[in-house]
């Protein structure tokens, strides 16, 4: 028995070495601390989302009913609180900007950010919405993503608000994102225990069969 | 009348078990390899991995089958078609996760299971055979997961299956022609996705499904190993029934199940909690749809196959280095002849043989590590001394098996 625990041990070490050795951006990120079981950022995500984002930026894989189910919202409140009546309920969440117009104004087209929590990390996103800064030449620039052809969309909420109005917008923006990322990921967690008390029920009833049936091997 | 022979069937005649059993070796296929299949009662912890693939591979299966319902293998569809399961198909989401850490739970599995075939001699005669099949389970394994990895079609998806397929490249004159037939096109495309779909749904589950019942018949035969790594046939009882042999039915039947319900709350953890399993069985890379114009900083193969893309990249020729990841797989199927100690079970073995098999194990582990990392000249460095060590085990072995001082083994099993 001491070989597997030996074995156990060393898979342990090398995979927590692993991890920390993978590398990240370049500044340090903050921590976004934001709550998916928080509906009500989640609701304030989503219209920020709407007002500052969605002029340039898609999240198509979603559906504003998958968003109304989610959040909490009718079908009708979803439609009233993201768009401009130019949506139908069962439609994917789509950029107002015509296609080839950001190419002309930005120079690139912005990327659709269904999955940029997925891919970045939602404290990649916190931390990008919150480093932009004015250089020398007053123009302003990100230290996340050195040289982005991005705005800083949240300059004029940032101007009219409290530095923790703006941080909480910021956080509630990737909250809604982080949700974006994966709906179902709060359905994942609230039916996992559920499946793994049940198997913990059975591994019971398993073991206890089998040290019924093994009574009579003798060792 | 019934004019055909029923003597040979020991069902009742009259039943539909009789029935049956006079139509197809019902009862007698049961008992030989369920019912009335002796194993050795001493297994261990080691001895549930056997079955534990045999359960990932049907959860494979049928994950499968009900993702392949809603994927569409082409270039422009397929990332989309994973969202569409990830968000708009029912329990798609479930079924995803439980089919992409499937893929990695098979290689733990596979991995612990050969692991236990080193320590307990298990590849040794009688038991040649069975070794070479699981070998080449192995490898139809790996292509299956390579080809399966391209299928999202993300990032990762798209340059792992190009670095990989360009290997093919390395191998002089027909290399370059080799890669472009086995991609279908110049770069990986559309052509190469839909291929990798027909291998990974069709060919390679099909070779996979006849490979095992090979490798089980092919065991059934000669009769498991142990932990004792004794032969249980060689003292039997009155009625020519092994003294140390349990019928696998239901002994084993009811502690494999103990063993498989264990094995599904790890895999229900992950599936639920951690189903990216920190970046290492869903790379964050691979979130992002294919684009062959951008290059990602960092290729990473998964996990499963760092070892040996880190044995690839410690050797300075490319060529030779494709030689040796080959070769670093095709020593292990030489084991049974390489390995020229009697005796089977670690247990019993000399201290050379243990400290060979502690220096393989840790090598595999470390390289694992390095196939994670950008290559630095430090790393490589370090991925050039443990495949030297990687390579030694094999080299030294049959030296140091040959001259071993074993313990004396026991008649019977303990």
């Amino acid at each position: 028995m001491k070989s597997w625990m030996l074995l156990i041990g060393l898979l342990t070490l090398t995979v927590s070495g692993m991890t920390q050795a993978a590398g990240g951006p370049a500044i340090e990120l903050e921590d976004a601390q934001n709550n998916l079981r928080d509906q009500d950022s989640l609701q304030r995500g989503a219209v920020l989302f709407s007002n500052y984002c969605m002029a340039c930026h898609s999240v198509k894989y979603m559906r504003y009913n998958r968003i109304a189910r989610d959040l909490g919202w009718s079908d009708e409140q979803v439609l009233q609180n993201m768009t401009f009546n130019q949506a139908r309920a069962v439609d994917h969440v789509m950029t107002r900007m015509q296609a080839g117009v950001s190419t002309e104004i930005l120079g690139t087209e912005p990327p659709d950010l269904s999955l940029m929590a997925r891919l970045k990390g939602p404290d990649y996103i916190y931390t990008f919405l919150r480093a932009y800064q004015l250089d020398e030449n007053g123009n302003w620039d990100n230290s996340v993503l050195k040289g982005t052809s991005m705005p800083n969309v949240l300059e004029s909420f940032q101007r009219h608000s409290t530095p923790e109005d703006y941080a909480q917008a910021a956080r509630d923006i990737t909250n809604f994102l982080e949700y974006v990322g994966e709906p179902a990921k709060l359905e994942r967690y609230d039916l996992g225990w559920k499946v793994i008390l049940f198997l913990l029920v059975l591994l019971l009833l398993t073991y206890l069969l089998k040290r019924e049936y093994w009574r009579d091997i003798k060792h | 009348m019934a004019e055909y022979d029923t003597s040979n069937s020991q069902a009742k005649s009259g039943t539909l078990l009789g029935w049956l059993d006079q139509r197809y070796p019902l009862i007698s296929t049961w008992n030989a390899h369920i019912g009335e299949y002796y194993a050795p009662k001493n297994f261990n912890f080691w001895y549930f991995f056997g079955s534990l693939a045999l359960l990932v591979l049907v959860n494979q299966f049928v994950t499968g089958i009900w993702l392949t319902m809603s994927y569409k293998p082409s270039a422009e569809e397929a990332f989309n078609s994973i969202e569409y399961i990830m968000r708009d198909v029912e329990w798609g989401w479930l079924i995803r996760y439980m089919h992409s850490t499937g893929a990695s739970a098979f290689f733990i599995v596979i991995y612990l299971h050969m692991m236990r075939g080193l320590m307990y001699g298990s590849y040794k005669e009688p038991r040649e055979l069975v070794w070479l099949i699981g070998m080449m389970l192995f490898l139809v394994l790996m292509a299956e997961a390579f080809m399966g990895y391209l299928l999202p079609w993300g990032q990762m998806s798209y340059w792992g299956a190009q670095v990989i397929i360009s290997l093919f490249g390395a191998i002089p004159l027909i290399g370059p022609d080799l890669a472009t037939w086995v991609r279908g096109d110049y770069i990986i495309s559309d052509a190469s996705l839909n291929r990798f779909f027909a291998l990974h749904v069709i060919a390679l589950p099909l070779v996979l499904l006849i490979l095992v019942f090979m490798h089980i018949v092919a065991l059934h035969r000669v009769g498991s190993n142990n932990p004792d790594g004794v032969e249980i046939k060689k003292v039997k009882n009155e009625q020519g029934l092994p003294v140390d042999g349990i019928p696998f039915h239901p002994y084993y039947s009811v502690k494999d199940s103990m063993g498989a319900v264990f094995f599904a709350i790890l895999f229900a953890l992950v599936v639920f909690y951690v189903p990216e399993g920190g970046g290492f069985f869903l790379e964050p890379p691979n979130f992002e749809p294919a684009d062959p114009l951008k290059t990602p900083e960092h290729i990473a193969p998964v996990w499963y196959f760092t070892p040996y893309y880190a044995i690839l990249r410690a050797v300075p020729d490319k060529f030779l280095g494709v030689v040796a990841m080959g070769a670093a797989i095709m020593f292990l199927f030489a084991m049974p002849w390489l390995d020229r100690c009697k005796v089977r079970s670690i247990r019993y073995r000399g201290l050379s043989f243990k400290l060979l098999l502690a220096m393989f194990v840790v090598s595999f582990i470390i390289l694992g590590y390095l196939g994670t990392q950008p290559a630095t000249p430090e790393l490589t460095l370090m991925a050039q001394i443990f495949t030297t060590t990687y390579f030694l085990f094999f080299l030294i072995l049959p030296y140091t098996s040959a001259r071993e001082k074993t313990k004396p083994v026991p008649e019977r099993v303990k």
